[in-house]
């Protein structure tokens, strides 16, 4: 298959004759198949192919972007004189002018290969799990006495192929597929009213990954678990609880309150007008946000991860980045814009979403990096408390201080053991209030997958949120109907 | 091959193939877009994209499919691809044939004039919001300005064939004051003499200014003044859960409530993008049907979901024309003005809150309509009449019919909404809302 190579090298090339400092051209092909299944009934099944060229440059200290899926040379060769031009005119509103930070970047292709190809399973047999999936579920609700009035349920396989090159010598292919499903169940009780679960399963694999998944016992397990919730979880007084948070809240937590807080573009004010700003500034680096045993990473290097990748979308080597480590700012994500700004190194936080996508400053995967307790020695220690297995309801505010996280599944805690389930326990607290409130760190891990947006015009890229169990003492849980 | 030409082979393709029903659509869209932060450009961004998007139905089987690489070869390719999946597909429940064409649509919509892309005006609109936001009071000022031009050709089995032509331009504009202190204005216009960099400029540096020296806000019920970017959210979450598609789902807090009061009498809501010269305006739908208003509430009482054909016939009703051909939508969302203004609702409260915009609106539960989101930006307590001060970190914890049917008043004036979280053009006024809940953080 055609990578445009020379387009992108002709680019670049052009770019810098007309005067950009630096100049990358990317080629970047996504495709897609969707199926969607709602109330058992299939709707529709898409396909897409996403493909074109983008070219950024920095010229007389401005920053340019631009993509077109018009892919002769002409076109190409248009975009870049358009650019290059444009990024002329917005120098004259610069007073200071952008830089990238130098780097090593690669010459490397990376890949997954699947162990099973996406083409390798029809549409039909796609859509037969679906529904397997949708009766296990509708079946498993009737058994706890719930209606499982709503099901919808998509499955959704894609291929990233990406080839990059800059002006100061990148050239980075990659070819990453990914397959991820969403569900949202919605079950009901006359006497109880509804309640609602959202699944979100995502890998970069192959067909394997929907196997190991195991959907039909997946949703049925789900299905159970919610039909009990609605039917059987109290109400519970307000208060001052020891919380054990599960993995999938872990997951929000850390990629929300350190995750964003961390991008080094927020602290710039990059995203001021619309995904918001950050409490930390450039000197926060050092500072005490929680307690000892909390250590929060980003780490694309992860096989199989949603958030996978090698190399990032400035051609930079990616690595594991220590956003918070031992309850103290320990680094930002950079891209070489903001590593220049910072005087420090980018550590590859660079992603676009598509050809036609500025690469921007992103996470890949968010997580507490596990302890040394087991969930029964957590819990052993609590003599009045909650824990708060998944959720339904989150927001933060936008520089990532004030969040709100609502339970769904939940227990009371008794004297070491787990208890009654428990209605919608709401934990609305602060950034360092959450972290400082850790006690303990389970030995566990697992992930969640996720779309996490930013960005003008949005992106929403892939990435993973996970954690351990963990223990948090005395903080407000909010009690409900 | 032109942009009906290439209609014209991918639509005899799917018939040749066995599609019972196609409709295929040519985009072209020129984007410019400015982002700028702490008073300067942070980038210039430019898109010149053409792509086609098929999709076909066997009877009650559908495949869409979205093509970049409109060679006659990779169009053949794509069809064939698509009808066969559909051939092979399992049957959805319901089968509405396309509507059936010509249609006569609005020369006032089709005909809409081109806007100047020219970098040289953008960065001076740009510029503009900058220096009126400083000159305000605002000392850093970030946002972004968007210009399209896009060109849309469809051709659907049912014998519709149009063009038409949309051109926006929009501006977002925040300003800081200081750390805790910032204000958000929009401008989004389809003609360049609606378009007001200046006034978005000088309101978001007006209200940074307003909300310095913030006190932390408390907790609990109060009458709210939601400004036009919060009450957009909320009419917007109208507009999005409206769609049969989500009622469907079951994941709609409107589910089976038409004919109920979902909302205050002087609320009414309605999808609109037959008026000529908005923002969201624009002749023809998914399917190729003529758009028109559809109240969606009409004086609090739910009248209609929206429609496209398919979810039409499975609600036993008429389409809306807001094709969306799987999830029908809303396009232009008006909510009719009141005869309040801002003052007068202040004046009338004797303890309260005015919020001037929102951000990251979530569910606990669709169908309940349970919810929660953050006031941002300016926000101010009002005390027996005025405003006190500025307050900061609370968060709306409510529920979406609840504030609908609390709605007391709401403005004459009305504003154009769309922004990065308000995705849906909204025209709305200010509304004061009674016994808001509020929130905050305990540790």
């Amino acid at each position: 298959m055609v990578d445009f190579e020379d387009y992108l090298k002709m680019a670049t090339d052009l770019a810098s004759n007309g005067g950009a400092s630096y100049a990358e051209a990317r080629f970047q092909e996504d495709t897609f198949e969707s199926n969607l299944l709602k109330n058992g009934v299939p709707e529709v099944t898409s396909f897409d192919t996403k493909r074109g060229i983008s070219i950024r440059v920095i010229v007389d200290g401005a920053l340019g972007f631009g993509a077109t899926n018009r892919m002769n040379k002409k076109d190409v060769r248009d975009l870049v004189t358009k650019v290059v031009s444009f990024a002329k005119e917005a120098s004259r509103m610069r007073r200071s002018k952008i830089q990238f930070k130098e780097a090593t970047v690669g010459k490397e292709k990376f890949e997954i290969k699947p162990r099973i190809k996406f083409e390798s399973v029809s549409t039909e047999s796609r859509i037969e799990l679906l529904k397997e999936a949708d009766t296990a579920a509708i079946e498993a609700a009737r058994q706890v006495g719930v209606a499982l009035q709503g099901r919808y349920i998509s499955l959704d396989t894609a291929i990233t192929r990406k080839v990059i090159m800059t002006s100061d010598g990148a050239d980075i292919r990659s070819y990453i597929p990914r397959v991820s499903i969403d569900s949202i169940l919605t079950a009901f009780d006359p006497q109880k009213g509804y309640a609602q679960r959202t699944i979100s399963l995502g890998e970069s694999s192959g067909w394997e990954a929907v196997e190991r998944w195991n959907l039909p016992v997946r949703l049925k397990d789900e299905s159970i678990n919610l039909g009990q919730i609605l039917v059987d979880a109290e109400s519970f007084e307000s208060g001052r609880y020891d919380v054990v948070l599960g993995p999938e809240v872990v997951g929000i937590v850390s990629h929300e309150s350190a995750g964003h807080p961390a991008e080094a573009d927020r602290i710039l004010g990059r995203e001021a007008a619309q995904a918001g700003e950050t409490y930390l500034n450039k000197e926060s680096v050092g500072i005490k946000i929680g307690s000892e045993v909390v250590t929060v990473v980003d780490d694309p290097t992860i096989p199989h991860s949603f958030g996978y990748y090698l190399y990032d979308d400035e051609g930079v080597k990616a690595r594991r980045r220590y956003l918070i480590r031992n309850g103290k700012i320990n680094e930002f994500l950079h891209n070489r814009e903001t590593a220049y700004e910072f005087g420090t190194t980018s550590n590859a936080s660079s992603r676009s979403v598509s050809y036609d996508r500025e690469p921007i400053v992103r996470m890949a995967n968010t997580f507490v990096e596990p302890g040394d307790y087991s969930f029964k020695e957590l819990i052993e220690e609590i003599t009045n408390g909650i824990y708060v297995k998944n959720f339904m309801e989150w927001n933060i505010d936008d520089r990532r201080y004030n969040q709100k996280y609502v339970g769904l599944e939940a227990y009371k805690i008794e004297n070491g053991r787990m208890t009654k389930r428990i209605r919608n326990p709401v934990i609305e607290i602060t950034t360092p209030g959450l972290w400082s409130a850790v006690d303990a760190v389970g030995k566990d891990l697992e992930f969640s997958a996720a779309t996490c947006g930013k960005g003008d015009p949005m992106q929403g890229v892939p990435v993973w949120t996970g954690g351990p169990h963990i223990r948090l003492r005395g903080i407000c849980v909010g009690g409900s109907a | 091959l032109k942009d009906e030409d290439i209609c014209q082979f991918v639509l005899d393709l799917c018939r040749n193939e066995g599609a019972t029903d196609a409709v295929v659509m040519v985009m072209k869209n020129e984007e410019k877009m400015i982002r700028f932060s702490n008073n300067q450009i942070t980038v210039v961004k430019n898109l010149d994209e053409t792509s086609a998007s098929i999709f076909v139905q066997i009877k009650e089987k559908k495949v869409g499919i979205n093509v970049y690489d409109l060679s006659k070869t990779k169009l053949k390719a794509a069809v064939k691809k698509a009808v066969a999946t559909a051939a092979r597909s399992q049957p959805s429940d319901v089968y509405a044939p396309l509507p059936k064409g010509p249609f006569k649509y609005d020369d006032r919509l089709m005909k809409q004039a081109g806007i100047s892309l020219d970098m040289d005006i953008l960065v001076g609109n740009v510029k503009e919001a900058i220096d009126a936001a400083l000159k305000e009071g605002g000392n850093r000022i970030a946002g972004s300005l968007v210009g399209r031009n896009a060109h849309v050709t469809i051709m659907t089995s049912g014998d519709v064939f149009a063009r038409a032509n949309k051109s926006t331009l929009e501006l977002s504009v925040r300003a800081f004051a200081n750390e805790h202190a910032s204000g958000h204005s929009l401008s989004i216009a389809a003609k360049p003499e609606d378009f007001n960099p200046e006034s978005a400029g000088a309101e978001a540096g007006s209200l940074a200014k307003l909300s310095m020296n913030p006190i932390q806000g408390n907790p609990g019920e109060f009458t709210a003044i939601l400004g036009p970017l919060v009450f957009a959210d909320l009419a917007s979450q109208v507009g999005r859960f409206a769609s049969a598609f989500y009622v469907d789902a079951g994941i709609s807090f409107l589910g089976d409530k038409i004919g109920d009061t979902v909302a205050s009498e002087i609320v009414s809501i309605s999808d609109d993008p037959s008026v000529a010269g908005t923002y969201g305006a624009f002749p023809f739908d998914a399917e190729g049907m003529p758009t028109r208003r559809t109240p969606i509430i009409e004086k609090g009482v739910l009248r209609n979901y929206l429609h496209n054909s398919t979810t039409a016939k499975k609600f036993n009703t008429e389409s809306t024309a807001n094709a969306g051909l799987i999830v029908p939508r809303p396009f232009n969302l008006i909510v009719e003005q009141g005869n309040s203004n801002i003052e007068k609702m202040i004046s009338s409260i004797d303890t309260g809150l005015y919020l001037t915009n929102d951000w990251y609106l979530r569910y606990q539960n669709y169908k309940t309509g349970d919810f929660s989101t953050i006031p941002r930006d300016a926000m101010f307590l009002i005390r027996k009449g005025e405003i006190d001060k500025a307050v900061r970190e609370l968060r709306i914890s409510d529920n979406i019919l609840r504030i609908l049917k609390n709605v007391r008043e709401l403005s004459r004036e009305r504003k154009w909404v769309k922004w990065w979280e308000v995705d849906i053009p909204t025209l709305t006024p200010a509304a004061l809302v009674e016994s808001v809940r509020f929130t905050k953080s305990t540790d």
